[in-house]
């Protein structure tokens, strides 16, 4: 065992942070507010390189492993950046842009894979639909083959980035009968005829990421589009999820040591009874829970992205303690940090009550709590 | 990072393990209802099995203990019996542990090699009547008389007492400016003025051997190392180390309730299925899992952090005893309630655990006081200069 990062880790994570909260945070509360996507915010993640951290260099990105991918995350949580943003890169970069470069061919990954590394196209990945959300492989859509190419059919709703998207990786079925093993993805993009987006969704949290749904209507694809081959789809949606349980979750651990920061030194200032209330228990206790979060998320977080550097098939019970611990508890503490700040945290202008509103988004996105804990009890009793 | 052992430690666990459940586990409810006397000959058979293993010896890392071994050996015998991992902690890491890290190379030489081997039992007595948590208090004094120090003073809840060939005794020892001087102090069994008190009773790890010391004038062998006044630190660093252990307790309980449920939730059925398939019964299944997994993962990850020396270690350990010590009381809560009314009886096993778990919570620095340490820590980062 070790636990230790290594010098350019810890160095790359230190300068993530700075960036994070110097150049990108003070345009944070401006987006969450308006809910509406920022893409000054994005070209400020494009710059710095954020954007195609684990894709090649080759191909326009950084080469990063996924630790350093997951560094990165909680550096910008940490240093202020809200849930919608770093939402908006999740999906942009893992699920859109890194399943292209795992199941693409080699023209596919030359044509999309760099303009999503700098940032200059936005993607997006669609599986869940109106009617299948936890049960994914029962989505509706269909993909009828018509000449060399295929026609969709069908809608897909909550899918981040989609009204910003000049990419789509979409999910649907060539045959209905054969369940799982008949879903595909497709890459579909912005301007197909039959391809369109819906009015943006107001949130509750990660306001800030433009989600909206996705219709396909008689919307025909090329068959060059086909992503890692017909009736491969629900293989290439599975790994996304190994991203959801890893990458996707570092930012909200990020979240939660702003939170901290934020409140250690607020219960050190603020001052009630003549005295700060960090004198009080009841503020020392939750501050303590907060920091137990923080040690134990970040254990279960880099336990599965270490695994994945190392080429390790995911462990379904690692990755769903990462997630409904993140998720549920990430949650509960996002509410304490709140209620340390009374009055305060309940305002807008304060971080801690965007992340409260963002941290719930882990109980319920790619996988809810209720399924993880499916998961992990099927396991046990086989 | 890499969050996997090393070949010698997934050996160590495998062998705890399977150690453990063929000797160790067998006994743990015959413990639980022993008369006293049985109870401290089982306990005493227990370590001197455990010792011909090379279970109590887990090594050094550095100047130290190696922590990870000690918990990765900890965890898979608390899991068969805890009262048998506290005894043998007591012995192992609170006494002989001390004696490495503070005593002379007499004193090394005089008292380790039968404590590691499970041939003789140590003790650490620390805790008074009016001085657990806040160890500052304590009134237990030493003086010297001519060669020797003599002490007088009353301990309580001291692991081991009833069998312990060796004590260390924690004293005032300063006088005047320096009357809050304390230090460790090495008792033998027989010791001139040494009296062992009556045990009590207790909720949970019944069969323990426990007792409360009574020192009158009680002839020693001296300071534990060879300088006094650092009695105080040299017990607060034990306790620090100590939280890795308390964090092996929690889980191997945690782990052992754990085992138990999941077997019944799988055999037991209600209303024509298996009641495992209900989700209140499969998710509360999921949340121990969840509670050991991430309780492990902190344990290991403060002992590796104590091994290696990093100035965060010790709020690492109080993190880590403080989540599995609750997460240990949450499992045992919902273990009791898939066995339901099964695990209400004596014998259910469920119900011992359900007692012993409780003991996490409480021993060597609460719940409220781990909280107290881990918050200073962080608030301090922010005082302004």
């Amino acid at each position: 065992m070790d636990f230790s990062l290594t010098r350019e880790q810890e160095m790359f994570r230190d300068t993530v942070f700075r960036y994070a909260r110097n150049e990108v945070s003070p345009l944070c509360e401006e987006a969450d507010l308006k809910g509406e996507f920022s893409f000054d915010i994005w070209r400020k993640l494009g710059e710095f390189g954020i954007l195609g951290l684990p894709l090649p260099e080759s191909l326009g990105g950084s080469g990063a492993d996924i630790l350093t991918c997951c560094l990165a995350g909680e550096a910008l949580g940490h240093g202020g950046v809200d849930g919608g943003s770093v939402l908006a890169w999740g999906a942009h970069t893992y699920l859109c842009a890194h399943n292209i470069l795992d199941f693409g061919t080699e023209e596919q990954k030359r044509k999309y894979v760099p303009k999503l590394a700098t940032g200059e196209w936005i993607g997006c990945m669609g599986l869940t639909e109106p009617g299948s959300g936890s049960d994914a492989a029962s989505l509706r859509t269909t993909a009828v083959k018509k000449g060399g190419g295929y026609v969709l059919n069908g809608s897909k709703t909550f899918i981040t980035n989609a009204p910003v998207s000049d990419v789509f990786v979409v999910f649907a079925n060539v045959d209905h009968s054969r369940r799982h093993e008949g879903i595909t993805a497709f890459i579909i993009e912005k301007g197909t005829p039959g391809l369109s987006t819906g009015k943006p969704f107001h949130k509750l949290g990660c306001r800030s990421s433009a989600t909206s749904e996705v219709f396909l209507e008689d919307c025909e694809v090329p068959g060059e589009n086909v992503l890692g081959g017909e009736g491969k789809g629900w293989f290439i949606a599975l790994n996304g999820v190994e991203w959801d349980r890893c990458t996707l979750l570092s930012p909200l651990l990020g979240a939660a040591l702003c939170n901290l920061d934020l409140c250690a030194r607020y219960a050190n200032e603020r001052e009630q009874f003549g005295r700060p209330i960090r004198a009080f228990q009841a503020v020392q206790h939750r501050i303590a829970d907060i920091k137990i979060f923080i040690e134990a998320c970040r254990l279960a977080v880099y336990r599965v992205a270490s695994a994945k550097d190392r080429g390790q098939m995911l462990n379904p019970l690692s990755a769903a303690v990462s997630k409904v611990y993140a998720g549920d508890r990430g949650f509960e503490m996002a509410s304490e940090a709140v209620q340390i700040f009374g009055g305060y945290g309940f305002m807008h202008e304060y971080p801690v009550e965007r992340n409260f509103r963002d941290a719930k988004l882990a109980a319920i996105g790619g996988g809810t709590s209720d399924i993880m804990r499916m998961i992990v009890s099927r396991i046990m009793l086989m | 990072m890499d969050f996997q052992f090393s070949p010698e430690e997934t050996k160590l666990q495998q062998d705890a393990a399977a150690f453990c459940l063929r000797e160790i586990a067998p006994g743990t409810q015959v413990l639980d209802g022993c008369l006293p006397e049985a109870a401290c000959a089982l306990v005493r058979e227990n370590l001197k099995a455990l010792g011909a293993e090379g279970l109590l010896d887990t090594g050094r890392a550095g100047s130290g203990p190696d922590m990870v071994r000690h918990y990765i050996a900890g965890e898979e015998i608390a899991k068969a019996c805890p009262a048998t991992f506290l005894s043998a902690r007591a012995s192992v890491f609170l006494c002989a542990g001390a004696i490495d890290l503070f005593g002379t190379e007499e004193q090394k030489a005089r008292y380790l090699p039968s404590l590691l081997k499970g041939e003789t039992v140590g003790a650490l007595a620390y805790s008074e009547d009016q001085a657990g948590t806040d160890l500052g208090g304590i009134k237990t004094r030493a003086v010297k008389v001519g060669d020797t120090w003599l002490v007088s003073g009353t301990k309580n809840l001291v692991v081991n007492a009833p069998i312990a060939d060796v004590l260390l005794v924690l004293a005032l020892c300063g006088e005047g400016p320096e009357n809050g001087a304390m230090g460790l102090f090495i008792v033998e069994k027989h010791a001139e003025g040494l009296s062992i008190g009556k045990g009590a009773e207790t909720l949970g790890l019944r069969g323990l051997p426990m007792a409360p010391l009574v020192m009158d004038g009680c002839v020693t062998q001296g300071l534990l190392g060879d300088a006094g006044g650092r009695g105080f630190s040299q017990a607060e660093t034990l306790l620090s180390l100590g939280t890795v252990g308390i964090t092996a307790l929690c889980v191997g309980i945690g782990t052992a309730c754990m085992e138990l449920a999941t077997g019944h939730a799988r055999s037991r059925t209600a209303f024509g299925r298996r009641i495992g398939l209900f989700q209140d019964v499969g998710f509360k299944l999921a949340d121990m899992f969840a509670y050991n997994d991430l309780g492990r993962m902190l344990g290991l990850r403060a002992a590796w952090g104590m091994n290696q020396g990093e100035p965060e270690a010790p709020v690492m350990g109080a993190s880590a005893k403080l989540f599995a010590s609750e997460g240990a009381m949450k499992i045992v809560n919902w273990g009791m309630q898939i066995f339901a009314g099964h695990g209400y009886l004596s014998g259910s096993g469920i119900e011992k655990l359900f007692r012993d778990a409780k003991f996490g919570e409480i021993c060597e620095g609460t719940s409220e006081m781990q909280r107290s340490l881990i918050a200073a820590a962080e608030l301090d980062r922010w005082v302004r200069a």
